[in-house]
């Protein structure tokens, strides 16, 4: 982990965003994740880092799947975890959202997990506490816990990042992951490809590091290393944003064919839940070039070693 | 009959295009005589070092009165105003209630008379309620003082009705105002359209909604006949769009908020709440070509855009916060800001904030001429000041210019004869 000679020392007091992030921060995340990850795989606990220590998960948005990681995680680190699922419609909006933070923070917390609707909502709130606060997603701008964990996943598979070819396929527009995965990869030097309908496909995203960008999946997927589908929300399929969903299957699907105009051993990623037939084949969720769920356990680890960063860590 | 004379200071009319030193009596209230003076006064103000120039009138204001008091009344906003230079407001009718009959133009005029340090001027609301369906008694409220007419943040949506109401105040000779927009493709927006929006995950208020929505209301204009004040342009394209319809012979004249002038979209930064506002800070060409309009006087008024909100409403995600900007403390000090930088002189800084405004409205303050109303400021074009939010005089303190450091401030001002505000 540390490089002779190199003093190098991991100085953030949040994780909010992958851009607050040097690439060395991030091989520094990626290395204690792996030491995590093989300690979870060899059925060793690892040490208690966070013992007495007490986070929150505050969740205003719905999610199963990344508070009961973060839940694991800490858990496993031996803190105490108060979980908070704040259902959006029940807070009331405006200064309750502060006035929650500012409770929250009276009570000494070590740690806070968040995920909010609003871009940005994460940031506001780590104004007003003085404990760590961990961004598991703030609308449709970052989710970095999740950047870092696509990345792990690569690096572990693929035995480096640098220089591999990463298609990712899907609304573009919406996706927090996108943002995230896409700088992630980019500072540790991928060539990244962003595909997607013209209506999912936002303006500007050569500054989140990709390469380029394109409506044709065939033209991306060419060559890739790595083909990494998105999550289609139902509600963009009613001809809002695209016509119908087999449309959006017939050009953006992956499927068996597709996939074999990409490298002969690349490798499939999602960051779930998966609309099987929609955005993905069945056979190749389920198949040998997967690693869906791989990216499930490499999420724990990274954010036991996020945990272990930064938790406690005051002003 | 009292008599004020100020003496030694830098004359600015930006109507007549005097600049010269020497002196000006004000008696009973009005602009009694300017150039060398001599004899007794009541009160005598020395000014050297100080450019006097008529007060500031201000086509766009929002206060919270009444409905919102919370947010502003007019007798805090005319202190803020009075700070800032601003001696004549007027007031926008989206309020609660709408300002859309003649009872209620009448209740702003005398609540102004009654609490307000400035003079108070109510624009009346096109629609009734606002809600861009049926014309309002737009003849009727013109006779009890209101100024022109607008849909305030809310611009017609049905181009039918727009025409329709805009023929009819042809017929009145009445001013329409309206902010160019497209609501269908502006309305989930928060911020500039653009790579920087994409990134923060912010859905974009795009340009086209401005050029679209402004090229509707010019043809409108065109065959109308209609006056149309245009509200608070943002975009390079925007000003094109309005230099082919004058070419064309329309009469249309235009407005920026003097904080389009000073901001760019880069300034939102870390979800600033404070720099949202809309038309939203576009880029930096934007702004360069609003400052050069104004350089080359194609910019008719600068307005503060001024519209408080408290920190409840700002105080929230970024997406969730309320649009709009305090702004009648900053509006001269942002265009003195150019005069320093070199890009406009004082005089065609001052223009569109005194005469221009003045004379689209039909009042006759604005400028400095023998007999008019002793609506006059006092200020000093090179004095550095920090602006501080917690030093506005503003209910609301929603201002973007909090934390920057300004030059050019008022020292002095003067309605009616009398000193309402002095630094």
């Amino acid at each position: 982990m540390s490089i002779p000679g190199y003093s190098y020392k991991f100085d953030h007091k949040h994780l909010l965003s992958i851009e607050d992030l040097s690439r060395l921060d991030i091989e520094h995340i990626l290395d204690l994740s792996e030491e995590f990850a093989e300690a979870t795989r060899a059925g060793r606990r690892p040490d208690p880092h966070l013992k007495d220590m007490t986070v929150i998960n505050l969740f205003f948005e719905n999610s199963t799947r990344t508070m009961s990681s973060f839940e694991i995680a800490a858990r496993r680190l031996g803190a105490d975890v108060v979980a908070m699922p704040i259902a959006q419609s029940s807070v009331k909006k405006g200064e309750t959202l502060i006035d929650t933070a500012m409770t929250l923070n009276a009570m000494s917390p070590d740690a806070i997990v968040i995920r909010h609707s609003a871009s940005g909502g994460v940031k506001l709130l780590s104004r007003k506490v003085d404990c760590a606060v961990i961004n598991a997603g703030d609308g449709t701008h970052q989710h970095p816990t999740q950047g870092l964990l696509d990345t792990l996943t690569i690096r572990r598979t693929k035995g480096r990042v640098e220089g591999l070819k990463v298609t990712i396929c899907g609304d573009i527009l919406h996706s927090r992951v996108a943002r995230s995965t896409t700088l992630a990869l980019h500072l540790l030097g991928a060539e990244i490809t962003l595909c997607g309908p013209a209506t999912l496909l936002p303006s500007g995203t050569e500054h989140w590091g990709a390469a380029r960008t394109t409506h044709n999946f065939d033209d991306a997927i060419e060559g890739a290393d790595v083909v990494m589908m998105l999550r289609l929300q139902m509600e963009r399929m009613n001809g809002a944003y695209l016509p119908s969903q087999r449309e959006y299957f017939r050009n953006f699907g992956l499927t068996r064919e597709r996939l074999a105009r990409a490298a002969s051993d690349a490798t499939v990623m999602h960051p779930g839940p998966m609309n099987r037939g929609i955005e993905i084949e069945s056979a190749i969720a389920d198949g040998d070039r997967s690693v869906i769920t791989q990216q499930v356990e490499m999420g724990v680890a990274v954010r036991e070693a996020v945990l272990k960063l930064l938790a406690g860590r005051r002003v | 009959m009292s008599r004020t004379l100020i003496t030694n200071a830098r004359l600015l009319c930006p109507a007549s295009g005097r600049d010269e030193t020497g002196s000006l009596l004000i008696e009973d209230g009005k602009i009694a005589a300017i150039g060398d003076i001599a004899g007794e006064a009541d009160t005598l103000i020395d000014a050297s070092g100080l450019c006097l120039a008529p007060g500031l009138v201000d086509l766009r204001v929002k206060t919270g009165e009444p409905g919102g008091e919370q947010r502003e009344t007019l007798e805090t906003a005319s202190r803020a105003a009075v700070s800032g230079g601003v001696t004549s407001m007027v007031v926008m009718p989206d309020t609660e209630p709408v300002i859309d009959d003649v009872a209620l133009v009448q209740f702003i005029t005398n609540r102004g008379r009654e609490t307000s340090k400035t003079r108070i001027y109510p624009a009346g609301a096109l629609t009734i309620g606002l809600e861009g369906q049926a014309m309002s008694e737009i003849s009727l409220m013109q006779g009890s003082g209101a100024v022109f007419f607008t849909n305030g943040d809310w611009p017609v949506g049905d181009t039918s009705v727009l025409r329709r109401t805009m023929a009819y105040a042809a017929s009145c000779n009445v001013m329409v105002s309206s902010r160019a927009d497209t609501y269908a493709l502006s309305a989930r927006g928060v911020m500039n359209t653009g790579a920087r929006a994409a990134r923060m995950g912010l859905s974009g208020l795009p340009r086209e909604a401005e050029w679209i929505g402004l090229s509707r209301d010019l043809f409108l204009a065109e065959a109308t006949g209609c006056r149309l004040l245009v509200d608070q342009v943002s975009t390079a394209r925007s000003l094109e769009i309005i230099r082919e319809a004058r070419d064309r012979g329309v009469e249309v004249y235009v407005s920026v908020a003097a904080h389009h002038l000073f901001f760019n979209e880069t300034d939102v930064g870390d979800y600033l709440t404070y720099c949202k506002v809309n038309p939203p800070f576009r880029n930096e060409d934007d702004r360069q070509a609003l400052i050069d309009a104004l350089a080359a006087g194609e910019i008719d008024a600068v307005v503060s855009a001024h519209d408080p909100q408290p920190p409840e409403e700002k105080r929230l995600p970024f997406g969730e916060a309320a649009f709009g900007a305090a702004g009648l403390e900053t509006v001269l000090s942002a265009l003195l800001v150019l005069v320093q930088d070199e890009r406009l002189n004082l005089l065609d800084a001052l223009r569109p904030v005194t005469a221009s405004p003045a004379s689209l409205i039909g009042v006759p303050q604005g400028r400095l001429v023998e007999g008019l109303p002793a609506d006059l400021i006092l200020f000093d074009p090179d004095k550095p000041w920090h602006c501080e939010r917690e030093n506005l005089l503003s209910r609301s303190l929603n201002s973007p210019f909090d934390g920057r450091r300004m030059v050019g401030r008022v020292m002095h001002t003067i309605i009616e004869g009398e000193t309402v505000f002095q630094r």
